[in-house]
This record gives C-alpha cells, sequence and structure tokens, in this order.
C-alpha cells in the first residue's frame, strides 16, 4: 500500500463494509416506500435493515481480526456508535412502528460509517493506554445511546407538531406512527442508560488527559462537560419538576448537539494529522 | 335450472321509516324463514334484518320464479299491501344476486363503506338459516362464499381502514398519544350522547377508569351506571382533571368550561403529563389556548369530522378496487354454478359407463372361471372384452349420430370432437390407410357399426 493510501484507510475496507453500504441504501429506500404507502414492504425494510446491521457487525468484527478495534480511535468509534444505533433502532422496530425514525436513522447510520472508513486515518494515536481504550469505548457507547435516544426525540417533536396542528395524514403518522408517551418514556429510559456511561467515560478522560500531562483547554472539553450539563439537567428536571414531552425532547436534542460537535473537533483533528 | 335471488329493501332505496315497517325480530326470523320455504316455491332462504336492510337470500324451486311471491309474503309478514312497498322493493336473479350477496359481505352497499358490523350481521343471519334447516347446498355455498370475499376485500383494500365515525377517531386520536389505553383514566365531563358513545368506544379499547361529572349530580349518576363508570360531583373537576387521561368534553353549557386559566393550574399539578381533550360539544367547552400547553392535545368536533370525511374519502377511492374484486369473485362463482348444472349429466354419465363395464367384466370372469385357458385364450378372452365395452359405449352416440336430422348431424359430430378431442380424417387420406407397421385394430365389430346401419343396443 502506498504511504498516500496507508494515510487514507488505515485498513481495507472489508467486503462485509461494502454488503452493509448497500443494505443501509437499500433499507432507507425500502422505509421511505413504506412511508409512501406500500406499506408490505415493511417486512422487507426492516430485512434490510437487520442485514446491514449483520454486515456492519461483520465489518467491525473483520477488523478486530485486522489489529483495529472501536476503542483505537475517533474514526473507529464513530463507525461503532453507527453500529449501536442501527442496532438500537432494530431491537426498537419489535416492538414500535418507527418507520419515520428509520428513514431518518438509515441514511445517518450510513454516512457515519463511510465517514469512518473512508476519511483519513491520521497518524496513529501515541501513548493509548488502557485507560485510554476504555475512555474511548465508554464514551461511544454513551454517545450512541443518546443518539438513540434522540432519534426518537425528533420522531417525537415530529408527531406531536403533527398532532398540534392537526395534520392527522402527516409524515410523521405515515405507517401509523409510535404513540407519543412511548417515544417520550423510551427516550428518557435510555438516557437512564445512556448517562451514568458517559459520566464514567468523563471521568476516566479527564484521568487519562492528566496521567498525560495535557492541558484541558482544548474546545473539545468544555463542550463535552456541557453534553453532560445538558443530560444531567434534564434528569433532575425530569424527576423534580416533571419535566416530560416537547421539552425533554429538545433538551435531549440540545445534548446530543454538543456531543456531536465533540466528535467532529475529534475527527477533524485527527484527519489533519 | 334452480338460481339465486335476492329480494330486500335497504337505505338506498327506502327511509328508516319505511325500513322499520319490514324489519324482522331476531325471534321472528326462523318462523318466517320456515314459512317461506313451506309455501312458497323457495327451495333454499336466508333473511337478514338491520336497521339498513331487510335481505331475503335464497334459491327458487325448479322453473319457478320465487321473486314475486317473496316481495307479497315479506309486505304480508308485516300486514303490508304488495303495492305499499312495490318500488322500494328490489330484487335480483343470477349472477347479478350473487354480485349484490359479496357485495354487502364486503360492506360495499353499507351507508358506512366498510364497516364491520354487517359481515357480523350476516354470519349471525346464515346461522339462523342453518338451525331453521332453511340453508341449502347453493345458499350455503354463496354466503361462505361470500365471507370468503368479504375477507379478501379487506385484506387487499383500504376499504375498512381509518375510523369512520367520531366515537371511533377520538379513541384513534387518544391512541396515538398513549398507544394501549389500558390502565388509562377517562374523565367524561357532561353526559351528552356522543360523549356516552366515546366513552364506550374508549373503554371497549381498554380504559379501564371512567369517571362522570356533570352539573346535574342525578344525570352523572344515570351515566355512570349505563358506561360501567364512577360519578363524582362537579365542585372536584379541578382535581379530576389532574388525575385523568382522556377528557371527553359535552356540556350544553354557552361559556368554555376548561379554561386556559384553569388548565395552567392543572398542567403544572399534572406535572405535564401527556392529557387529551375530546371537545365535542357546540358550543365549544375548552378554549382553544390550553391546547398550547405542553402536553395537552385539545380535538373538537370538527377535527373529528374532518377525520371522518378523510377516511371515508379514502374508503370510497378503496371501493373501486374493491368492487373489482366482487365482480371477478361473482364471475368466479358463476362459473362455479354453472359447472353445477352438468354434474348430474357427469355423474350419469360416469354410473352408465362403470355399469357396462362391472357387467362385461363379470361375464369375462365367469367365462374364465369356468375351464382353463391357454395365456393365448386368455388374451382372446380380453381382447373381446375391451372390444365389448368399447362398441356397447359408442354404440348410443353413434345412432345418435347416425339418425340425427341433417339440420342437426353436423352439430352433433362437432360437439363429439369437442368432447372426445378428434380430429376426423377425410376419406381416403394416409391416417385412414391403416398402414403396416400399425398394430391390428382390435375393433372389427365398432367398424362394422360405423359402416352398416346400427343394431339395437338390446341384440348386441
Amino acid at each position: 500500500m502506498t504511504d498516500a493510501a496507508d494515510r487514507l484507510l488505515s485498513v481495507a475496507p472489508s467486503p462485509a463494509f461494502w454488503v452493509a453500504v448497500v443494505a443501509y441504501t437499500a433499507a432507507t429506500a425500502a422505509l421511505l416506500a413504506v412511508l409512501g404507502g406500500h406499506a408490505r414492504l415493511r417486512p422487507l425494510a426492516l430485512a434490510l435493515v437487520g442485514a446491514a446491521c449483520l454486515a456492519h457487525g461483520a465489518d467491525i468484527g473483520w477488523r478486530g481480526t485486522q489489529d483495529v478495534h472501536p476503542a483505537q480511535s475517533v474514526r473507529e468509534a464513530l463507525g461503532f456508535l453507527s453500529f449501536i444505533v442501527t442496532a438500537g433502532y432494530l431491537l426498537a422496530s419489535t416492538r414500535y412502528r418507527l418507520t419515520l425514525g428509520g428513514a431518518a436513522v438509515m441514511p445517518v447510520s450510513l454516512v457515519l460509517l463511510v465517514v469512518a472508513r473512508l476519511t483519513p486515518a491520521g497518524a496513529a494515536p501515541e501513548d493509548l493506554t488502557v485507560l485510554g481504550r476504555i475512555h474511548i469505548s465508554l464514551a461511544t457507547v454513551g454517545v450512541s445511546v443518546f443518539a438513540l435516544a434522540s432519534a426518537l426525540s425528533v420522531i417525537y417533536l415530529a408527531e406531536e407538531r403533527a398532532l398540534r396542528r392537526k395534520r392527522f395524514d402527516a409524515l410523521a403518522f405515515k405507517d401509523r406512527g409510535a404513540p407519543l408517551e412511548a417515544l417520550d418514556r423510551l427516550s428518557h429510559r435510555l438516557i437512564w442508560v445512556g448517562f451514568p456511561i458517559f459520566t464514567v467515560a468523563l471521568g476516566l478522560g479527564a484521568a487519562w488527559m492528566a496521567r498525560r500531562g495535557e492541558s484541558l483547554d482544548r474546545p473539545e472539553y468544555p463542550l463535552a462537560a456541557v453534553t453532560w450539563i445538558f443530560y444531567a439537567a434534564l434528569l433532575v428536571a425530569r424527576q423534580v419538576y416533571g419535566w416530560r414531552g416537547r421539552r425533554a425532547a429538545r433538551l435531549t436534542l440540545a445534548g446530543f448537539a454538543a456531543a456531536l460537535l465533540v466528535l467532529a473537533i475529534y475527527l477533524v483533528r485527527r484527519m489533519a494529522g | 335450472m334452480t338460481e339465486l335471488f335476492v329480494v330486500g329493501i335497504s337505505w338506498r332505496t327506502a327511509p328508516v321509516a319505511v325500513r322499520e315497517k319490514l324489519a324482522f325480530r331476531d325471534e321472528e326470523l326462523a318462523g318466517a324463514l320456515q314459512a317461506m320455504t313451506a309455501e312458497l316455491p323457495v327451495a333454499e332462504a336466508l333473511l337478514v334484518s338491520t336497521c339498513n336492510r331487510v335481505e331475503v337470500y335464497g334459491v327458487g324451486k325448479s322453473g319457478a320464479d320465487p321473486t314475486g311471491p317473496v316481495r307479497t309474503f315479506l309486505a304480508a309478514q308485516r300486514g303490508l299491501a304488495a303495492a305499499d312497498v312495490a318500488d322500494v322493493l328490489y330484487d335480483h336473479r343470477g349472477t347479478a344476486a350473487v354480485r349484490h350477496v359479496f357485495s354487502v359481505a364486503s360492506a360495499l352497499d353499507s351507508l358506512v363503506l366498510g364497516e364491520a358490523q354487517i359481515l357480523g350481521q350476516l354470519k349471525a343471519a346464515y346461522g339462523v338459516a342453518n338451525a331453521a334447516g332453511t340453508s341449502g347446498p347453493l345458499l350455503g355455498r354463496c354466503l361462505e362464499r361470500a365471507f370468503g370475499v368479504a375477507k379478501r376485500v379487506r385484506t387487499e383494500t383500504a376499504i375498512a381502514r381509518g375510523a369512520a365515525n367520531v366515537s371511533t377517531v377520538a379513541v384513534d386520536l387518544a391512541k396515538r398519544v398513549f398507544g394501549n389505553l389500558s390502565g388509562k383514566s377517562v374523565l367524561v365531563v357532561g353526559a351528552g350522547k356522543m360523549s356516552t358513545l366515546a366513552a364506550r368506544h374508549l373503554h371497549a379499547s381498554g380504559a379501564q377508569h371512567i369517571i362522570v361529572t356533570n352539573r346535574s349530580p342525578e344525570k352523572a349518576e344515570a351515566l355512570a351506571a349505563e358506561i360501567d363508570g364512577i360519578a363524582r360531583p362537579w365542585a372536584d373537576l379541578e382535581r379530576l382533571l389532574v388525575d385523568a387521561d382522556v377528557v371527553i368534553s359535552s356540556t350544553g353549557a354557552r361559556e368554555p368550561i376548561l379554561t386556559r386559566a384553569l388548565f395552567k393550574r392543572v398542567t403544572k399539578a399534572r406535572r405535564w403529563r401527556q392529557l387529551v381533550v375530546i371537545d365535542i360539544a357546540v358550543p365549544r367547552d375548552a378554549e382553544p389556548a390550553i391546547g398550547e400547553f405542553d402536553g395537552v392535545y385539545v380535538f373538537d368536533i370538527d377535527d373529528l369530522e374532518k377525520v371522518v370525511a378523510a377516511n371515508l374519502a379514502e374508503r370510497a377511492k378503496a371501493a373501486e378496487h374493491a368492487a373489482r374484486i366482487v365482480e371477478h369473485e361473482a364471475g368466479q362463482f358463476e362459473h362455479w354454478m354453472r359447472t353445477q348444472g352438468v354434474v348430474p349429466t357427469i355423474r350419469a354419465l360416469r354410473e352408465r359407463f362403470a355399469r357396462v363395464a362391472d357387467a362385461e367384466l363379470q361375464k369375462t370372469l365367469d367365462q374364465l372361471a369356468r375351464r382353463d385357458h391357454t395365456p393365448a385364450q386368455q388374451r382372446e378372452v380380453i381382447q373381446r372384452l375391451v372390444t365389448l365395452v368399447v362398441n356397447k359405449l359408442l354404440h348410443q352416440p353413434t345412432i345418435a349420430l347416425r339418425e340425427a336430422p341433417p339440420d342437426e348431424a353436423g352439430m352433433r359430430a362437432e360437439i363429439l370432437c369437442q368432447l372426445f378431442d378428434l380430429s376426423p380424417a377425410e376419406p381416403g387420406s394416409a391416417g385412414d390407410q391403416n398402414g403396416g407397421d400399425e398394430p391390428r385394430d382390435p375393433q372389427p365389430a365398432l367398424d362394422r357399426e360405423i359402416a352398416e346401419p346400427a343394431p339395437s343396443e338390446e341384440r348386441q
């Protein structure tokens, strides 16, 4: 492999990656068709989501055999994050009809996967200790869970807006949609799961930075703290003041936007080398 | 040949004032059916009597047109003269009758397109006819097929999708917020008929706690008893709103009861839990501004009726597809009925062939049993048996063909060719030469019969 190619792709994409790309694309098209009124395509759409999830998982496994692990870098973590989001969506779909959510989540997972695999790998991280790996792993899982909660919040806001405007046949309700109360409850539970994981990840990250003797003046550190504050505030507001529904959904999205900014800064910095 | 018929009256032809005069109570159905089959030229009969139709589906006795007597019978049963209802009664026969039964079962002829009730009513009427012994093979087959067609129509088209009345839409909207209504609490404010219906629908959909409040405690008590709910004093309204998940309001108040000021306190006390307010009162009970609070969703009668109208429009679109399914299925059933007309002929033909074959076989077996035969003799006996059977079977058709009047001979020959898939060779053609490689014709007697004047069957 040439230096340029080596820099572009740390490990060449596996065949499973290309299968996942095709399956994600087909799943998106099928979910859009279901929203367009072709309800009979729903089982096919879910099967394609399942195929994409399997292929994506196989690609992650294959990279593991090449000594490239999800916790190795932000780039790999992104690929793992989109895998968790897809798997979470698939799991939630067994209970609720989340066609609109799927049509939004599948392209996002696809883009994240492509970004994770086909963007420049940058220089290999130095002194990536066990502490660093655990930090990256937990942060990835935490943000993935927040991503799922955010996807549900987006669906909630779309359905809520349609209902409030008396647009009963709006896109949000095509293929029936999930009940508002269930979306709100599920999103809240996910934040209860993601928050402690993210909290531990932040603590370990701070310890890792301290051990490496790095200062905390990079923009991603306060942004990560802002993410934590948003979700902490959300949990407190819900517990103490009963915040739920629209307010909770907006706060969930604000927290996730901060988390995405952190990831974007990491990614750009790594790509720049 | 017998055929299906329909005689009836429906919302399409008569107002309720006329329909109710011809309606039958459930306990009257069996007696009327038995009288019909006993006194009229009706072999099989079913009577369906609902709020939107009174119809007799039946099969006439052979050669008779039963529709006239059934019209008279229906009128007489209700103490009316046939002429009084002649204009509003309709009748169909044959395929038109089948198409009508299929359309009724599929709710294409219903006042509310695609409603589910009529199918249950038809099944109940079929049960009554079965119990009364007035349903027979043709009517039974038609009804069973009608139930199948109805299922197909509901599965393959959108005819039954979307709520078609205000109460069901109210339930549908509550489900969009809560999903499963099991364990949810419904507060009925006022004691109007519409709120009673909506509360019943919610209860049927799983809502377990129904609270009724009204300015008049007596009315609240009466309604609560009617819908299996609990009556609460009007003074507790604010506290009841805090606990409710769905509110159905239909009071006769001139001013709004569910005001913004009230809901400001209520939503805070509820900690912004979701609340669906169905306001079916005119003038409205709920100020539209309460819908601005987080978690509060307000729907008035116009919202509900808009949904009903949209759903009915969707059903009307689906009805075209459904009608094509009914038409196709009616055609299939008509084909089945036609084949049923020739079944006795097919059965007689098979029995006759079997009789001839059995008789000749028995004679041959007796002959073989009487003395020992060499293999060559056995072969000859069996060959003779086959020849005899073929001769006997073809004897009558051959005579019918030979002795046909000149204007029918060609047609009979053509029918025979179609029935036996024959391609008659021209005299003197190659196929008629029986070339050297062909096996020897084992039917000289038949050849003789074709060539010579026919002997009688008895002589064979």
